[in-house]
């Protein structure tokens, strides 16, 4: 039974691989607001770490960062860093709080992409690949994380609604199912 | 779309029973991470990293082409709304503009006419055959700190790194990395990029550099040399990367700080990145399109001139920073 659930997840998290990819190559760079593109790999490692969280999140996250160093221009290894810390703290609170309540996680989602953000133009003026760093604050930090929780929101509306529309489509335990489950557990003790 | 299992405790199904919460996993990918970072930052363009990004970019490479043909229409739009939000007076620019144009168009007509019959007799070669190949770009940058595009040519179409490339109207930036099935070009508005260039009226040497803002700057040019608003900017051929004359923007601002020795110069690019389309990559130079000794020796003699200037006034600083900055030199 777990085993069949396990592959699920991993069937979930693997869709979302796949349409955050899609969404980074192909999306990202025509959509632009000053300087600033959506940040898809922090979706990514965002969504998966608020929905499964523990090692699954940090290992997304890492894997997540590693996919956007590879198809920038910056040092690769930065972004991989910063998601897979970005993605620890997340992913230690409740587990599924996406499904749970979307709204809940619009706070910590905006901190923590204008964090990575912030972080992340730092780490580019000490590498010496940005050179202002108002500018690049004003014209790159800003609207990429704007455009980036712009563009989690629809992740996390999706996710929801598809969590609340019904328990057993969308893997969140019904009541029913939880007694059915208790009692199962019992008649086998 | 499920990421927890069906039909588990609300901590989800990876989560059952396990109290982990990826901690030592945390450990060992933050350690991965900044070893990629060191080895990243310190193999500078050659080494296994590097293959391994041009292996991932020439593998996604029919990704990108996707988003660049799905994302046209909007592309489209979005010229559409700046146009239609011009206002009055940028339309009695324009209008001023090419009622000057078409003054300077019937003087240059008469000109082409001189210079046709001048090059007959002389049997002149045109100053701009450029030894190049066509590529269409098929994306922008993806992240928001560089200023890039992708071409679909790479090493298989004789593409290297190095390349200077261009559209219609002039320079726009330079190859830097390379796959065999795409390239990518820095622009000439990145922050990193570096070109050397020229007033063209006063022959005023300079360096030309990108900013986060999008705008360029022109750096190195003494403030007793003559720039003026609208002048037009173009390479110097200086760096042996880009060819000599290729038009790169016109002199949006000119500022002079007391005390200082050099101006403050903001150039606007002749091309912006979503007009892009169709661009040439200049996989050969001729001598004719080199800087010749004179002009090498003229930018010699202008910042020894900014030097002694410099020592004079007790202001060094800032032409020995700059100084650095040009021996970086081109496509840096």
């Amino acid at each position: 039974m777990q085993v069949k659930d396990k592959r699920k997840s991993r069937r979930g998290v693997g869709v979302l691989a796949l349409v955050c990819l899609v969404c980074h190559l192909a999306l990202a760079p025509n959509i632009a607001l000053g300087n600033g593109h959506a940040n898809f790999a922090l979706v990514f490692a965002e969504v998966v770490a608020l929905s499964v969280g523990g090692p699954t999140g940090v290992l997304c996250g890492f894997l997540g960062g590693l996919v956007y160093d590879l198809s920038s221009t910056g040092p690769i290894g930065l972004m991989a860093f910063l998601l897979t810390a970005a993605a620890y703290p997340l992913g230690m609170e409740v587990h599924d709080r996406i499904g749970e309540d979307p709204g809940s996680t619009y706070v910590p989602v905006a901190v923590t992409t204008l964090v990575v953000t912030f972080v992340y133009h730092l780490a580019m003026l000490l590498v010496g690949q940005s050179t202002s760093f108002f500018e690049g604050v004003v014209f790159r930090t800003l609207p990429t994380a704007l455009l980036t929780f712009l563009a989690y929101i629809p992740f996390a509306v999706v996710l929801g609604r598809s969590t609340r529309g019904g328990g057993r489509r969308l893997g969140t335990p019904s009541v029913q199912g939880a007694r059915r489950a208790a009692r199962h557990s019992l008649r086998t003790r | 779309m499920p990421l927890t299992g069906k039909g588990t405790a609300p901590q989800g199904a990876l989560h059952k029973g396990s109290s982990s919460t990826g901690g030592r996993l945390l450990v060992v990918l933050l350690a991965v991470s900044a070893v990629l970072f060191t080895l990243s930052v310190r193999e500078a363009g050659t080494g296994v990293l590097s293959t391994a990004r041009n292996t991932f970019q020439m593998i996604t490479t029919p990704v990108r082409q996707l988003g660049m043909v799905v994302t046209s229409p909007v592309r489209a739009v979005g010229n559409i709304m700046s146009n239609l939000t011009a206002d009055q007076e940028t339309l009695s620019e324009l209008q001023a503009e090419i009622d000057e144009l078409r003054a300077r168009n019937a003087e240059l007509e008469e000109a082409a006419r001189a210079t046709e019959s001048l090059e007959a007799l002389l049997d002149l070669k045109s100053a701009y055959s450029l030894e190049s190949t066509g590529a269409r770009i098929i994306s922008g940058s993806t992240d928001s700190w560089s200023a890039t595009v992708t071409i679909d040519k790479g090493t298989s179409s004789g593409i290297a790194v190095g390349m200077p490339v261009t559209d219609s109207v002039g320079a726009i930036g330079q190859v830097i990395e390379c796959n065999p099935a795409s390239a990518t070009v820095r622009l000439i508005t990145d922050e990193n990029s570096g070109v050397s260039a020229m007033v063209q009226s006063s022959r005023a040497q300079g360096m030309l550099r990108g900013s986060a803002t999008g705008s360029l700057r022109l750096t190195l040019i003494r403030t007793d040399q003559q720039v003026e608003v609208g002048d037009t900017v173009i390479t110097s051929g200086l760096g042996g990367v880009y060819p000599k004359g290729l038009p790169l923007g016109k002199v949006s601002s000119v500022e002079k700080a007391a005390g200082a020795l050099y101006y403050t110069i903001v150039v606007e690019p002749v091309t912006s990145a979503e007009s892009l389309e169709e661009v040439l990559v200049i996989t050969s130079l001729t001598d004719e399109q080199k800087a010749t000794a004179e002009d090498i020796a003229s930018a010699d003699a202008q910042e020894s001139s900014a030097l002694v200037e410099g020592r004079g006034t007790g202001v060094v600083e800032q032409p020995v920073a700059d100084e650095d900055a040009a021996s970086a030199g081109e496509g840096e």
